[in-house]
């Protein structure tokens, strides 16, 4: 758990919330990636920090009401393993 | 070589150069857009060819092989009865994979006091034939294929080709219409029988008059009626997959579909006959504010 993450450059993308998605255009690959909870949050409290997944749980559970910062931690690792396949995120 | 016969097509802000081996396709297309404005310089966005697939083949049991600016290698030839048809693929081939201009939808589109209601979705879910219904009620026809979204000012700009009825479509049409407003009627074609009817007059003379999209409709025919109401997220995808060139346009696509699904109330409407649809047409173009 002491890997760590930072966003890809944040004028590289841009973020639409629609309803319950939210789509992320990344303009170095003209992709549209459409999101769910709790990704835009999680690029959101990542600011343009290198943090572990333990640090963007700990930023989550501040701005946001959660229950087991745990299970958090978990959920945080899985997306951001994402992330980094997508590009929108990358190990430090 | 042999020397191929051209004719120029304007429509809408789209100028075609339709080139062919043979006279009858342009004949045909002459006396169907004998309304469109007149090419005064010969320019043109996009050629199309019609060639035989092989050199005997233009005599020999006939056939056109679509190409131009930009065609697809797989695409079968048609018989020379079907030019017409082989016409006005190709011009859709040009725009699908060519124009820039514009965000294009697959979409039929008409306007009503300077708004446009657009209709998109499969092949047989009845968006042509409605929209040349409307067209005929009060409408003015845009097009049938193509609505193309203008990414700077987020207006529709009319692409009013002939109209393409399809099967059951021709009938309901040959209903109302006069036979002069109708193409020679090709069947047997990869979507079965198929008859162009040329817009109302109107369609042509205000092609370059632009409108704000206020309504965008999944009509599906045959089933029972019904307005149903969507996701922004499922119209956000739904429209990727109705357009030709949103990947191309990258950012610019990008900016255009978003604004274009956030300000554009859509419903997806299911309906049995004409009249259905068009009193549930008018009942959600009646709430608009």
């Amino acid at each position: 758990m002491s890997q760590l993450y930072r966003t890809a450059a944040l004028d590289g993308i841009i973020q639409y919330p629609l309803d319950s998605m939210t789509l992320i255009f990344q303009k170095s690959s003209g992709v549209t990636h459409m999101v769910a909870d709790p990704v835009p949050a999680i690029l959101e409290v990542m600011a343009e920090d290198s943090l572990t997944a333990s640090d963007v749980a700990q930023r989550l559970s501040v701005s946001y009401d959660l229950e087991d910062s745990t299970d958090v931690a978990d959920i945080v690792l899985a997306r951001l393993a994402e992330l980094c396949t997508l590009g929108l995120v990358e190990q430090v | 070589m042999a020397r191929l016969h051209h004719l120029y097509l304007t429509v809408g802000p789209a100028r075609f150069r339709v080139a062919s081996t043979w006279q009858r396709p342009l004949d045909q297309l002459a006396a169907l857009y004998s309304d469109y404005p007149a090419s005064q310089d010969d320019y043109a966005d996009f050629t199309v060819r019609l060639e035989p697939e092989k050199p005997w083949r233009r005599y020999i049991r006939p056939s056109v092989h679509i190409s131009g600016d930009y065609w697809l290698p797989d695409a079968a030839p048609l018989p020379l009865s079907q030019s017409l048809l082989a016409a006005e693929m190709g011009m859709n081939l040009q725009m699908a994979l060519g124009w820039r201009r514009h965000l294009l939808l697959h979409a039929s589109s008409v306007e009503k006091d300077g708004k446009a209601l657009l209709m998109t979705g499969l092949s047989g879910s009845g968006k042509s034939t409605l929209s040349a219904m409307l067209s005929e009620k009060g409408w003015r026809f845009m097009g049938d294929e193509f609505a193309l979204l203008n990414p700077d000012t987020g207006m529709v700009h009319s692409f009013p080709r002939l109209i393409s009825l399809k099967n059951e479509a021709i009938a309901a049409m040959q209903a109302i219409l006069p036979e002069s407003r109708f193409g020679p009627l090709m069947t047997g074609t990869p979507k079965g029988d198929i008859r162009h009817i040329i817009p109302p007059t109107d369609a042509v003379q205000k092609m370059a008059d632009t409108a704000k999209p206020a309504l965008l409709l999944f009509p599906r025919f045959g089933y029972d009626p019904i307005l149903r109401d969507m996701g922004k997220s499922e119209v956000f995808v739904r429209l990727t997959q109705a357009s030709t060139n949103y990947v191309a346009l990258g950012e610019t696509g990008f900016r255009a579909l978003t604004k274009f699904v956030d300000a554009v109330p859509t419903k997806a409407m299911d309906y049995q006959s004409g009249e259905q649809a068009e009193e549930l047409i008018d009942s959600l173009w009646s709430q608009l504010s």
